[in-house]
């Protein structure tokens, strides 16, 4: 029996589909059986983002509507074999399922899949409510801005007021040089505020961009410091202990010489 | 920022614009304040009612017309009360009386 | 529709005169012409043949009903996703829309599989 897990965010822009995609794909890497879900009907991306457009024949509004098989409308990944993806539909009317429609389907899929990563669309209306009524365990996706912190700080408490308790953050596109510099939020002052479980950070690495341009989530290169964020992640969301990665690049000469000087 | 400033600065005669993490995590801390005060209905009521019930225990006082409300300002939120007191009990009094 | 009205009479032909953007979808007992681009996202599903007059990037299922000799049509080939009666087909992985000199193309069934060729008017 799997673990129904939603990543949201209130926002829109911080990165949900991109953390739902590496997510879903760090944990295939990790050897689990992944199916990903997308849940913005009328605004589907995370086919684009996984590469897999173009194999898309029925949607999530079909397999809810039994116009075909749960089964036919999984599309199996190109790179790993135990990672699916269940698409949105992207030409139909985006209150075409329901509520009692989605848990049924989160039901069915976790008596297959040991991780059903779901995809929030943005806002907190009929989209929102569907992507987590079959959910057990929510991820909040944030940057360090003050209206993206702001939105979580809402969706947390929604997501408590539907009974999915202690969601964890993810603090994504963080700089560290502005944080150094105090342009930034830091991690701590975003833990303060929202007093909530972080679950990793992700650093503003160009490589997502990179990436995703190519359809390839960036957790599969490890040489990216975004993609060894999302590893990390992943493995925390599978019990691991995985320490925060330091957000500094490197430790180079100068920034050695300069904690010379500074200590 | 020029030369002339930077070393004005440098020997700490101007205190420094405050860094733009700092106000933003401020600004953060007011809007959460005003977003989360907007409690709904029923919190109020019990607010209101666990209220009276501590109140009750030292004065009596006048329910109709007790108002309880949150008040936002530019910069703050405060909560109101506006409790008028019919009498202060007797025991208390005593009780005061005692504790000196 | 019969097949023989849609080969040899053209059946009904609705006429989609506007680029057709994601999320937008024509269904159509019939041929279906887009004067414009159908584009990524976007789902063009006739009985009868598909003819675009524009880049076509988006799906489309000529023949939706069954019929095999349906064909599609595009000035610029790069669909997403074809499909013909119970045909589907998809652009190889890795290889870039695009590449060489545009030329229109034509979709259709050709001993059970779906091939792509240079357009030609027929004889």
């Amino acid at each position: 029996m799997g673990t129904v897990i939603v990543v949201t965010s209130g926002k829109g822009g911080v990165g949900k589909t991109t953390t739902t995609a590496n997510i879903g794909t760090g944990l295939a890497i990790l050897g689990k059986q992944v199916v990903m879900v997308d849940t913005d009907i009328g605004l589907r991306n995370l086919d684009v983002v996984l590469g897999l457009e173009n194999r898309i024949v029925y949607d999530i509004v079909d397999a809810v509507k039994g116009n075909c098989r749960l089964r036919q409308a999984l599309i199996k990944d190109k790179r790993f074999e135990n990672m699916f993806l269940l698409p949105a539909a992207q030409t139909k009317d985006k209150t075409a399922v329901s509520e009692q429609e989605m848990k049924d389907l989160c039901a069915n899929l976790k008596e297959e899949f040991e991780y059903v990563v779901i995809d929030c669309p943005a806002g907190i209306e009929h989209g929102f409510r569907n992507a987590i009524a079959g959910a057990e365990k929510a991820i909040v996706v944030t940057t360090p801005e003050v209206s993206a912190v702001r939105d979580a700080d809402r969706i947390i408490g929604l997501l408590e007021a539907a009974e999915l308790k202690e969601p964890k953050l993810i603090i994504n596109r963080i700089r560290g040089k502005m944080v150094k510099s105090g342009d930034m939020m830091s991690v701590a002052d975003i833990l303060e505020i929202l007093a909530v479980d972080l679950l990793g950070i992700v650093p503003d690495d160009d490589a997502i961009v990179i990436s995703t341009n190519r359809g390839e989530p960036t957790v599969i290169d490890d040489k990216s410091r975004a993609g060894r964020a999302y590893r990390n992640i992943s493995r925390r969301i599978c019990g691991e202990a995985v320490p925060l990665m330091a957000l500094e690049e490197g430790n180079g000469f100068w920034s050695r010489l300069k904690s010379l000087f500074t200590r | 920022m020029n030369l002339w400033e930077r070393i004005v600065r440098f020997f700490g005669k101007e205190a420094a614009p405050e860094k733009t993490g700092v106000i933003a995590k401020e600004r953060l801390r007011l809007v959460l304040v005003h977003d989360r005060a907007d409690l709904s209905e029923v919190v109020m009521n019990s607010l209101r009612e666990d209220l009276i019930a501590v109140i009750s225990k030292y004065m009596e006082i006048d329910l109709s017309a007790l108002e309880v409300t949150l008040s936002k300002e530019d910069g703050s939120v405060a909560l109101t009360a506006n409790i008028p007191i019919l009498s202060v009990k007797r025991d208390v009094a005593l009780k005061q009386k005692e504790a000196l | 529709m019969k097949e023989r009205e849609l080969t040899e009479s053209g059946g009904h032909t609705m006429l989609v005169q506007r680029t057709m953007r994601s999320g937008q979808n024509v269904n159509f007992d019939g041929n279906v012409v887009v004067l414009g681009d159908v584009n990524p996202g976007a789902e063009v599903i006739a009985s009868g043949h598909v003819l675009v007059m524009g880049a076509l990037r988006g799906v489309v299922h000529a023949g939706a009903g069954g019929f095999d000799g349906a064909t599609i049509t595009a000035l610029e080939l790069s669909p997403t996703q074809l499909r013909i009666a119970s045909h589907i087909t998809r652009p190889p992985d890795g290889e870039e829309a695009g590449e060489g000199l545009l030329a229109p193309e034509t979709a259709r069934i050709k001993d059970g599989s779906v091939i792509i060729e240079k357009y030609q008017a027929p004889r």
